[in-house]
């Protein structure tokens, strides 16, 4: 098992310098010159230059980047140019939000999925596993930025039962902040839990065909414990693994969400440091997102080794 | 700014009534005391330090206005009239200007404001090492001197005889912060401004909330009215709108790209639609220099083939005004006659056809969808006439560079809402200047320039500014199609707000009705 770590932990170097390099190069790429962007409309060919050089962007491009790595790996992710805030204090201040979202939306996610493909696949083709992929293949087309506004228009402008935009750390208010992460979690968890649904249903169907629950209805077992006992482990590597991939996704992806519902977390802070050239914490943000999924990936495989031991053993 | 700076021709003392009740204009009994609100404003506000942010946008405008004082304000009419500063005079040439300040007030950190503290954060802005972006805006002054306790005289390079009004916005240049707290607050102090203001900040979650207080001791007694005011970046226009209506905000920042919510709005009883028709406009500069745009006729007919209504309609659903002059409503500078070429299609045509060669360009549009849509709209008008102009798509940031560059045929471009025209006319039409985007050399408009900036009456300035307008609109070197205006929406029981100089919303003496 510790091998198995070991091995997955060292696969983490090239990755993460893939993402470094990408994140780099994209940023550098980006349109508009962050020295006219600082110095603003009225900066003259003079001024520009004279930035630039103190910014070291008339620098090769290569040159930039292992100036800037040899910086991260010091630990120095470096300071917005804009706020004087460092790249940890701005990711740090928003990961709780992103976290506290992403856990929300997923266990929202979870919590409708899962029973709702373990029923279907009881009862594969029948009218109610008609109606539920049904609805799940029209919940995947609905993007968030109509069901946020469709959500907004009714549970706050017409009921006035949940707050529409704002945030309240948990430290706080813990009630307050669960009133305005109903929503936002809401929305996303819409989205997430038809993939949940429709990968689990798939996989139980295909073990419920297996000879050993062939075995164990014969043996007269309750169709519950098969279903939740004997059926459900083996099948949800696949669960697992779109659980982990949407774990990832969320931490930096809930751009729209965040900005429709003025949460104040990663995705946003991505957002703002795009509109105005703030590279630092652009690729800073990016770095450490990057990071957080992989880290949630390498989870996610010993995951896989804890639900099937042919992986733990290595013969898979 | 009324007719009020006539020449005085020896000695031009120029006195405001030192404790005028300009910031209490509406009457006495109406306002209340206490309460709090929130307002939801368009972006994340990066900070306060100048050497920091270099330019505040709108949203911390709001947060400047509430945290900081000017020296001056502008009342109802567009006057200056006093706020730091009691009184303020200046000398023949407009090159001095000497202005008496409060006494008694005080930093909320305890700094006493004073001369020295004018001229720190004028110093601190100017000083070349500092290599600030706000330093271009205080170009025109060559320095500040404390010359006692409670005057501060300005020493300006280029004449200004309206620095009272420039003194007014409350931006990175105007506001006076206190030069104790900078010192020793360093790279924090972009996230702790100390000002004077009626509001201390008391919490600030990044992206979320700015919480603002009341602050007990503000000098001018009585003032102000809501014991706090919390300030929410909500990036998205629907849902900001939304909390409006559902009561989480009780003000919000809104413009024209919205119109279908402050459509709404004006017909809500429980909600005010606040709105300002500014100074200045969205513009646009040919390139004089490059075929077939170097040929006046051809820019003419461009110019006249804009049917300005129409395009309103298309992208705001009519509710953006047609520009005629660089100048707009808002400004005092207003013209019997500015020479605006009429929108006529068919004349355009024949200008076209007496112009003979195709006529083909590219021109530069935002990759936004407000500025694909004015592009393409553009585009069809201009094909009605016979000219072929194809679209370049490109990100905000690049239009400067591209611009400064002269790598562009057509640009749009912005005059924004000051209180005086020189900074920008001067800027934008004088031969060699780096945003004299058109390439276009004039002498007669140099002179123009020169002698508006140069002259104290306000009635020769406005003739002089109308002639510039006739002679740009004449030769079509730019053209300008909506002017600038900033909207607001509130709930009914918000009050005390003043016009939206510069677009900026001003809830520091507001109160809950």
């Amino acid at each position: 098992m510790l091998g198995f770590l070991a091995r997955r932990l060292l696969y983490l170097v090239p990755v993460l310098l893939a993402v470094s390099l990408l994140t780099f190069l994209i940023a550098s790429l980006l349109p508009g010159d962050l020295a006219y962007v600082i110095l603003g409309d009225q900066a003259t060919p003079e001024k520009v230059a004279a930035l630039r050089h103190d910014m070291g962007l008339d620098q090769p491009i290569w040159w930039r980047y292992l100036g800037w790595l040899g910086h991260v790996l010091e630990g120095d992710l470096g300071r917005s140019f804009r706020t004087g805030q460092t790249v940890l204090q701005a990711v740090s201040e928003r990961l709780p939000v992103s976290i506290e979202l992403m856990l929300l939306a997923e266990g929202i996610g979870l919590l409708v999925g899962v029973p709702l493909a373990i029923a279907c696949a009881a009862r594969a083709g029948g009218a109610f596993d008609r109606f539920v992929t049904g609805t799940a293949f029209g919940m995947l087309s609905v993007p968030t930025f109509l069901s946020a506004i469709l959500l907004i228009y009714l549970f706050a402008v017409e009921l006035h039962l949940l707050p529409a935009t704002g945030y309240v750390p948990l430290a706080e208010d813990p009630l307050a902040n669960l009133r305005f992460f109903v929503l936002p979690a809401l929305t996303l968890g819409l989205a997430e839990w038809p993939t949940i649904m429709r990968v689990l249903r798939s996989d139980m169907i295909a073990t419920l065909q297996e000879d050993y629950v062939a075995l164990a209805r014969a043996k007269g077992l309750t169709p519950w414990r098969i279903l939740f006992v004997h059926a459900l482990k083996p099948s949800s590597l696949t669960l697992v693994t779109v659980t982990g991939i949407n774990i990832g996704r969320l931490i930096g992806g809930a751009v729209i969400v965040e900005s429709i519902f003025a949460l104040p977390g990663i995705g946003r802070l991505i957002v703002g440091a795009i509109y105005t050239r703030d590279l630092v914490i652009l690729q800073g943000a990016v770095l450490l997102v990057a990071a957080g999924f992989v880290v949630v990936n390498v989870i996610v495989d010993m995951l896989y080794a804890v639900l099937d031991p042919r992986i733990r053993h290595g013969h898979a | 700014m009324g007719a009020k700076i006539r020449a005085r021709n020896v000695a031009s003392i120029f006195l405001v009534a030192a404790f005028a009740a300009a910031l209490a204009a509406a009457p006495a009994s109406a306002q209340k005391q206490g309460g709090s609100i929130t307002v939801g404003l368009e972006l994340d506000i990066p900070g306060f330090d100048p050497l920091k942010v270099g330019v505040y946008d709108t949203s911390a405008e709001t947060a400047a206005a509430a945290i900081f004082d000017t020296l001056t304000t502008l009342d109802d009419e567009g006057e200056p009239a006093p706020k730091l500063a009691v009184s303020w005079s200046h000398s023949d040439d407009f090159k001095t200007w000497t202005f008496k300040l409060r006494p008694g007030v005080k930093f909320h950190d305890g700094t006493p404001f004073n001369a020295q503290a004018v001229k720190e954060n004028f110093d601190r802005q100017k000083d070349p090492a500092n290599k600030c972006r706000c330093a271009f805006y205080v170009a025109y002054i060559h320095d500040v001197e404390a010359a006692d306790e409670m005057t501060a005289v300005f020493h300006l390079n280029d004449p200004q005889v309206n620095l009272p009004a420039l003194l007014s916005l409350q931006n990175t240049n105007e506001v006076m912060q206190s030069p104790t707290a900078w010192k020793t607050k360093g790279d924090d102090y972009s996230r702790n401004p100390v000002g004077t203001g009626p509001y201390i900040l008391k919490s600030w979650i990044a992206g979320d909330r700015m919480v603002l207080e009341k602050n007990p001791d503000y000098w001018n007694k009585g003032h102000p009215y809501l014991d706090r005011i919390v300030l929410k970046p909500l990036p998205d226009a629907q849902s900001r709108f939304a909390s409006l209506q559902s009561g989480e905000a009780d003000i919000v920042w809104d413009d024209e790209a919205d119109p279908d919510n402050i459509q709404r709005a004006q017909k809500d009883p429980k909600l005010t639609v606040h709105t300002y028709e500014g100074s200045g406009a969205q513009v646009s500069a040919f390139n004089t220099k490059t075929p077939p745009l170097d040929d006046v006729r051809v820019r003419q007919a461009l110019v006249m083939a804009l049917d300005r209504k129409k395009v309103s309609q298309a992208i705001t659903n009519g509710l953006a005004r047609p520009a005629t002059n660089p100048y707009g409503d808002g400004s005092w500078v207003k013209c019997k006659d500015d020479g605006a070429l009429p929108e006529d299609a068919e004349k355009a045509k024949a200008l076209l056809k007496d112009y003979g060669k195709p006529v083909e360009f590219k021109m530069l549009v935002t990759a936004t969808p407000r500025g694909r849509t004015i592009g393409q709209v553009y585009q069809q008008l201009w094909k009605r006439i016979g000219a072929n102009v194809e679209i370049e798509q490109v990100d905000q940031a690049t239009i400067p560079p591209r611009a400064f560059m002269r790598q562009f045929q057509l640009t749009p471009w912005r005059i924004v809402d000051l209180a005086d025209p020189d900074p920008q006319m001067y800027a934008n039409f004088h031969t060699g200047s780096p945003v004299a985007l058109a390439n276009y050399s004039d002498p007669e408009l140099d002179r123009l320039l020169e002698h508006a900036r140069t002259t104290a009456d306000l009635d020769q300035r406005t003739e002089d500014y109308c002639a510039i307008s006739r002679l740009i609109n004449k030769q079509a070197i730019w053209f300008w199609s909506f002017q600038n205006t900033y909207y607001a929406i509130s709930n009914a029981r918000l009050k005390g707000l003043p016009k939206m100089y510069g677009g900026v919303i001003d809830v520091s003496d507001a109160w809950l009705d």
